[in-house]
């Protein structure tokens, strides 16, 4: 899924290795020889011949540890800063990831004979499990709240809110759950028509109005059938709207005050750039979201507005959607991710 | 719309402003600032350091030409190189053709379809499309909806699930009409047997173009789409969506670069008729801050006539309510005022946010208040005492707080538009405009 970050999160990861791993044969003390790695390729340690052998050897039995400069990793750091910028990693998101990796790295001692690789991995992980932030597990969270739990999709024009809607109803439902959809999305021509197609194959009730109702009925009824059943779950599914509308998003405002969601879900899109973490700013600050569902990601092996929007509202991602059919939704583990990320090479 | 991007490039040029002589540090800088405000628009990275590179070089390589300052200097390279980047605007003529949409899900594919259609029918022609979204449920519902609201006729059949036979049925069916929309499934370009339907559909259609519908929040991703979909079916033509939102459509810049076509239009609201011609020109004017007249020009000969909104009065200093009326009228027409706004040569301007703080809604209620005004009110504002408040909103069943809110927006208005003219007397902000015209002569 996230194949390509992972590619290129390897190739800086070797980087930054070579790079701190060539202070092992230049220590840091030694101005004659300023290190620089060439522009591109890899770090040749053959430069560093030049300090004459015993002296080297000298320094390295005295001292018996070395100290990573800020010079040995800046050229790395960059690459790495480019690596996540190519992958959709908004600009300010880059710059906190960079400053928490050099922070990790810079002024740490270097045991001889401990791992560089072990090194830099841990600063990389750390920087992007901070990022990612914990997960958010759907389930556990039903069983321990009172039913009918209300769940809302919010999100911007086209970013998957329904199909995401029938995906997660098909979820639950297979996991035991009983639900029920609330065709919130009366102002797209053809929403309720497929929304009412998903839930059909997928047997779960709607609650539906005529095109051009106002949402917030349709969902309060919604609410209540959930009660007078039994039911588990309800989906609220909402019309797209842009975060600049603000009359849209009043509309929002209210539907929150009439059906009461336990949670807000944010839906945005794998493949969204810089933006994604504007409108998922506003987004928070006006209706609040209580986690994010990413979808497309099937789209994108970069995984980067993953990282942006976490990293902006702080929420945690709940799922991804990798496909087209109901079963393309998998439950996001930022711990698996991470490891599957650094993992290998 | 480009209001971000714009003002951090405003900010990197601000500090070449008073330099004399072409200084390394101060290029470096701003190539600097060039970047990351290209980046934070979602522009391909590497396309941006293509772009900075070129930048760098030729401000300090090329010689200062006479009567142009460092600032304008740079920013005449920085603007040509950014043109350069989107390519040339995509003709588009108005005769017989067929046009195939290809884009990725929820791209807004299907709303770009319905407002294509309307914007050819009104240049007159007689338009048809064919919905061969045969995966997404509703597609046709949504398609045939807004196509019987433009009384335009819309081919398809829900429980078919072979697209290919649809639109070979459709094409027969409707081969009376000049220019036939066939709208597709959203795909994206890892999905092989997807892209393999919209090839056998751009050869049964023999698509006169192909046009790429982006989002404009799509990021680096846009250029290996582009790629991918450029390689299935040769795209001619890019139509960036949503520009509505505060995306920047840098990653619709990349495809462009990517295809070498160019952008045919812009969708820019959630109405049919919310779909404008790309100018590339202008769209980096725009960008720039330098204003984008040429588009105002073509929205409002389209929407109202030279007589509804004297421009020219109003931009010389009588304003009464009379004319917030027209404008108000003619406005409606051209889509919200922040969109006007942009289009308007402003430079650096900044309008207070009042002046955008009117929805349509409330301009409506403006004019209903105003048509219980005398004529005599219209034209002299000042005249409109307590008394007179009351009996015009008894007349328009408003509250007089909303004829004393009414009495404030054209205060604003009028105060705006002195600020203008006062700015355009003075020479500074309209520089632009001057250097603009330097621009088009050089090239």
């Amino acid at each position: 899924m996230f194949g390509g970050l992972k590619e290129r999160l390897q190739a800086a990861r070797n980087r930054l290795s070579s790079s701190i791993g060539a202070v092992v044969a230049t220590p840091v003390a030694e101005p004659v020889v300023p290190h620089l790695p060439p522009a591109a390729g890899t770090t040749e340690p053959e430069k560093t011949a030049a300090p004459g052998f015993v002296e080297k050897v000298k320094v390295l039995v005295l001292e018996r540890e070395l100290i990573v400069s800020d010079k040995n990793i800046a050229e790395a750091l960059s690459e790495l800063e480019m690596t996540l910028l190519e992958s959709d990693v908004a600009l300010p998101v880059t710059d906190a990831i960079i400053i928490s990796v050099r922070k990790n790295l810079v002024g740490r001692h270097r045991k001889i004979g401990e791992s560089v690789d072990a090194m830099v991995v841990s600063a990389l992980k750390s920087a992007l499990l901070e990022v990612l932030g914990k997960g958010f597990d759907l389930k556990e969270y039903i069983n321990t709240h009172p039913r009918p739990v209300k769940i809302l999709f919010t999100g911007v024009n086209g970013t998957g809110k329904t199909t995401s809607v029938a995906k997660i109803g098909s979820y639950l439902h297979k996991q035991g759950f009983s639900v029920v959809i609330g065709a919130g999305d009366t102002y797209r021509a053809g929403a309720i028509e497929q929304i009412a197609v998903h839930a059909e194959r997928i047997g779960i009730k709607v609650i539906q109005h005529q095109e051009g109702a106002d949402p917030s009925a349709v969902l309060f009824d919604t609410v209540q059938y959930a009660i007078s059943h039994k039911i588990d779950v309800v989906l609220a599914d909402t019309a797209g709207r842009f975060h600049t509308k603000s009359n849209l998003m009043n509309q929002l405002d209210k539907i929150k005050r009439v059906m009461k969601p336990d949670l807000v879900i944010y839906v945005d899109e794998a493949v969204a750039g810089n933006d994604a973490v504007i409108r998922a700013a506003e987004f928070d600050r006006t209706v609040g979201a209580d986690a994010i569902v990413l979808t497309k990601a099937d789209m994108d092996s970069r995984g980067g507005a993953a990282i942006s929007i976490a990293h902006t509202i702080g929420k945690p991602l709940m799922f991804l959607g990798v496909g087209q059919s109901y079963d393309d939704i998998i439950p996001f583990d930022p711990a698996g991710v991470v490891d599957e990320l650094l993992d290998g090479a | 719309m480009l209001d971000n991007l714009s003002s951090s490039l405003k900010d990197a040029l601000k500090k070449l402003a008073g330099k004399t002589v072409v200084d390394r540090a101060a290029v470096d800088e701003l190539v600097k600032d060039l970047q990351r405000a290209l980046i934070s628009a979602d522009v391909n990275v590497k396309l941006v350091m293509e772009l900075s590179k070129a930048v760098r070089t030729r401000s300090l390589d090329e010689q200062l030409p006479k009567g142009t300052n460092v600032r304008e200097h740079v920013l005449r390279i920085v603007y040509q190189e950014l043109v350069r980047l989107v390519w040339a605007s995509t003709e588009v003529r108005l005769e017989p053709q067929t046009i195939l949409m290809a884009g990725l899900q929820g791209s807004g594919k299907t709303t770009t379809t319905a407002k294509l259609a309307r914007y050819f029918q009104k240049k007159g022609m007689k338009v048809a499309v064919i919905c061969a979204d045969t995966f997404r449920p509703g597609a046709y519902d949504q398609l045939n909806t807004l196509c019987t609201k433009i009384h335009v006729p819309c081919f398809g059949n829900p429980a078919e699930k072979d697209a290919l036979k649809i639109t070979r049925e459709g094409l027969v069916a409707l081969k009376d009409h000049e220019l036939i929309i066939v709208d597709t499934q959203g795909r994206h370009a890892l999905e092989a047997d997807l892209i393999q339907e919209i090839i056998d559909l751009n050869i049964i259609t023999k698509a006169t173009h192909r046009w790429l519908v982006i989002d404009a929040a799509l990021g680096q991703q846009a250029s290996e789409q582009a790629k991918r979909f450029h390689e299935a079916i040769g795209i001619d033509g890019v139509i960036i969506t949503k520009m509505d939102g505060t995306a920047k459509g840098g990653g619709a810049m990349s495809a462009v670069a990517e295809t070498k076509s160019g952008i045919a239009f812009i969708g820019a609201g959630e109405t049919i008729d919310d779909l404008e011609r790309f100018d590339a020109d202008g769209f980096i004017s725009r960008m720039l801050g330098m204003g984008d007249l040429k588009a105002l020009y073509e929205k409002a000969t389209e929407a109202i006539n030279a007589e509804d909104v004297d421009m020219n009065a109003m931009m010389k200093g009588k304003f009464t309510l009379r004319d917030m009326y027209k404008q108000l009228e003619a406005l409606n027409k051209m889509g919200p005022l922040k969109q006007i706004m942009g289009m308007l040569p402003l430079g650096n301007m900044e309008l207070p946010d009042g002046v955008y703080d009117v929805t349509s809604t409330k301009m409506l209620r403006y004019r209903i208040i105003m048509d219980s005004m005398t004529p005599k009110e219209l034209d002299e504002p000042t005249l409109i005492n307590s008394s007179r408040m009351s009996r015009i909103a008894h007349g328009s069943g408003a509250k007089p707080d909303e004829v004393r809110e009414l009495l404030k927006y054209f205060k604003t208005m009028q105060r705006t538009l002195k600020g203008l003219r006062g700015a355009g007397a003075g020479g500074g902000k309209f520089n632009m405009q001057r250097l603009m015209k330097r621009f088009s002569g050089q090239q």
